[in-house]
């Protein structure tokens, strides 16, 4: 009975029932989803089929792959990641070349819709996606035939979420996201952050395993439960946030005391992801737990709309990488009020030559009169 | 129709009282002047957190504060704004919608004199009771300005807020604006265009108030302006220069 290899699995790790329950309950809280949920998880782990997973890696650095693969001790998530049969992984597997690509096209077209695509990295589509090929193929050309013929895609990481790096201005390569190289690929999310934290990964695999669907996403294809909420809302300095205290210089005073980012740049507001709940590296702490700010790694085009990272706002096109919108507003404004005081003087200077002329017309008039009266009479 | 010649504007001129800026007209006005201060006020402070509070967090509420009035006023700024608009349909002709956008060719054709008289190639502007047509397009760049400030503003406030808030709806205008972090910097130099738009205006309104007989600047509180009766004869519209006579 498949029930059996699953607890077995966690047996022979030395894993006890009560941790596996324990997980699911874990699960259940990071998945935002009801108490009862719990013993559903749990079966669905214990019982369900293994999913066969392939991991396409195109233009990337293989930070997910380390997210994934994360070398710590065993927990009951990486069982939960072990038992899906990961039958293609280019940085992992033992087979390379002509048995790398045959293992793929097992999988591709030996179980066609029941497959789960994860996707690492962006796809290049320039000079007809020349700058990366895999077995002399496109990336684009691989990830269509495989993400179109998956039951479901994952998008791990920013760079196959949104384009990433590879894509930010001028994108020399023409990369784009799955989503746009795969146009109507269907039942896919987006993972993205720089890289991915497993936990999440964890907790979409958990649940499309559940209940057999991705769960509820927002308008970026982001699941709810790990990006629902913005990095500002959930942050354990947001009490000096709204006090007005912050860190002016790295080191200083609020800096050692553990004031709020916002000066150097935070971009927590801007940003949504639940690092400050899960935290990283399995809790351990966060990129704002030891002061440095949120650079805003899971949001679109974060390359090119969260930079400069340490100012707070997007630098004002078209003046410089660091021009500020308040400094040139400022600018601006002063050269608006400089032009209308020109205008003034001018203004001044003109009502004075009509007075003048005026004057004269009228003393040319008084005259012409006083003539003509003179010859009356 | 022929047009009699008149001399410049003088204490002789025959001066009718009209009835100009109803009281909406005139509330607004000075609802939006004063909440756009509050809003840039505490805007900025949002922007710029130059104070520093001492001590413990749970002592001060600066920034929270900041954010707190900034949202009261952009409602009382959001309120007025619409009210103005929905004046614009029901309001005296003054006040109406195509005193905004200059496309009736009374208007279009006024356009050029009040350029031409700005540049000093004409001495007195033409004579509109209301707005004249270059103002008036100034004011129509103005409220779109204010809808895209309304429309980041309720977007950015949509983004954290609760979810039982009757403005969650307005998230989806983000990508409009190319995301939540550009919305910020759009909101911005909205803000610097309105504090162009006000030096011009200030400028401009004692300028008029100056070579106009009308008590232009005066009317935005009272309502009232003096009109010449020539201008009114010509039903508002005139835009003959004062000076030489020519015009259409
Ligand atoms: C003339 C009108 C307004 C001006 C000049 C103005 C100015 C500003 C400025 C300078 C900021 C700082 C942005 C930043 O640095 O992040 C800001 C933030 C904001 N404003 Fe306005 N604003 C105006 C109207 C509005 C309106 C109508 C709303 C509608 C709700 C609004 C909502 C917001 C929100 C939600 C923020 C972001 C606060 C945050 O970052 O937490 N504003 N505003
Ligand atoms: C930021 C502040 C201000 C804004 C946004 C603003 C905007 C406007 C608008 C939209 C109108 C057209 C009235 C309508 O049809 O609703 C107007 C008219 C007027 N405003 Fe302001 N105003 C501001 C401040 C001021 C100030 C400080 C003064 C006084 C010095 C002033 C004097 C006038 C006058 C005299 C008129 C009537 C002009 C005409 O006959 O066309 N405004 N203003
Ligand atoms: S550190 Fe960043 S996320 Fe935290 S309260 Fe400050 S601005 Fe918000
Ligand atoms: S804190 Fe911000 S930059 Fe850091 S991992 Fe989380 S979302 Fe990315």
């Amino acid at each position: 009975m498949s029930e059996s290899w699953f607890i077995e699995e966690l047996e022979r790790r030395g894993v006890s029932r009560r941790d596996f329950l324990g997980f699911c309950g874990v699960m259940t809280s990071v998945l935002a989803l009801p108490r009862s949920a719990g013993a559903q998880i749990a079966e669905a782990i214990e019982t369900k089929e293994k999913p066969t997973l392939v991991w396409l890696e195109f233009q990337d650095c293989a930070g997910n792959t380390e997210s994934f693969l994360r070398a710590s001790r065993p927990t009951v998530a990486d069982i939960v990641l072990d038992t899906i049969s990961v039958d293609y992984h280019e940085t992992i597997m033992a087979a390379a070349g002509h048995q790398a690509e045959a293992a793929l096209a097992g999988v591709v077209e030996g179980k066609p819709g029941a497959y789960i695509a994860v996707v690492e990295g962006s796809i290049p589509t320039g000079e007809n996606g020349a700058y990366c090929t895999i077995g002399g193929r496109s990336a684009q050309d691989i990830a269509r035939e495989v993400c179109g013929g998956a039951a479901a895609t994952i998008a791990i990481g920013t760079c196959a979420a949104f384009g990433g790096l590879p894509a930010a201005a001028p994108n020399p390569t023409g990369a784009l996201s799955v989503a746009d190289a795969v146009p109507g690929v269907k039942n896919l999310i987006n993972l993205p952050a720089c890289p991915a934290n497993v936990e999440n990964l964890v907790g979409v695999i958990v649940y499309y395993l559940t209940f057999n669907r991705f769960p509820k996403a927002d308008r970026y294809k982001r699941p709810l439960f790990a990006y629902g909420k913005s990095i500002h809302d959930n942050c354990e300095r947001r009490a000096h946030f709204d006090a007005g205290q912050y860190v002016e210089k790295w080191g200083d005073e609020g800096h050692r005391t553990g004031y709020c980012l916002y000066k150097m740049g935070c971009k927590g507001p801007v940003s949504y992801q639940n690092c400050p709940n899960i935290r990283w590296n399995e809790g351990t702490n966060w990129p704002i737990g030891c002061g440095h700010p949120c650079i805003g790694c899971a949001e679109p085009d974060f390359w090119d709309k969260m930079t400069p990272f340490y100012s707070h706002l997007p630098s004002f096109p078209g003046f410089g990488l660091h021009a500020n919108v308040d400094r040139v507003g400022v600018w601006a404004t002063a050269g608006v009020a400089a032009a209308f005081a020109a205008h003034g003087f001018v203004q001044l200077g003109k009502r004075w030559m009509y007075a003048k002329a005026d004057e004269s017309a009228a003393a040319k008039g008084a005259k012409a009169a006083t003539e003509k009266k003179g010859e009356e009479s | 129709m022929k047009i009699t010649p008149r001399p410049t504007p003088s204490k002789e001129i025959c001066l009718a009282n009209v009835y100009v800026w109803e009281w909406p007209v005139r509330i607004t006005h000075w609802l939006n002047a004063m909440a756009i201060w509050v809003l840039s006020v505490t805007g900025l402070y949002m922007g710029h957190p130059f104070l520093v509070a001492p001590g413990e967090a749970s002592e001060h509420f600066i920034m929270g504060w900041a954010k707190l009035i900034h949202f009261y006023a952009a409602i009382v700024f959001t309120l007025s704004v619409l009210t103005r608009i929905v004046w614009m349909f029901t309001g005296n002709k003054y006040s109406s919608w195509d005193k905004f956008i200059p496309f009736r060719r009374i208007r279009s054709k006024g356009l050029w004199p009040t350029i031409k008289y700005y540049l000093f190639a004409m001495r007195l502007p033409p004579g509109f009771v209301g707005h004249n047509p270059l103002a008036g397009a100034t004011y129509a760049l103005l409220f779109v300005a204010f809808l895209v400030q309304i429309c980041t503003g309720l977007a950015m406030y949509a983004a954290s807020a609760s979810v039982d808030s009757p403005v969650r709806f307005m998230a989806a205008l983000l990508p409009l604006f190319g995301g939540l972090a550009t919305a910020h910097l759009v909101h911005h130099v909205i803000m610097w265009f309105i504090w162009m738009f006000f030096v011009h205006h200030v400028y401009s309104a004692i300028l008029m108030s100056q070579v106009e007989p009308t008590a232009t600047l005066e009317s935005i509180f009272s309502g009232h302006k003096f009109v010449p009766r020539e201008d009114l004869i010509f039903s508002g519209y005139r835009f003959i220069d004062r000076e030489t006579h020519k015009g259409g």
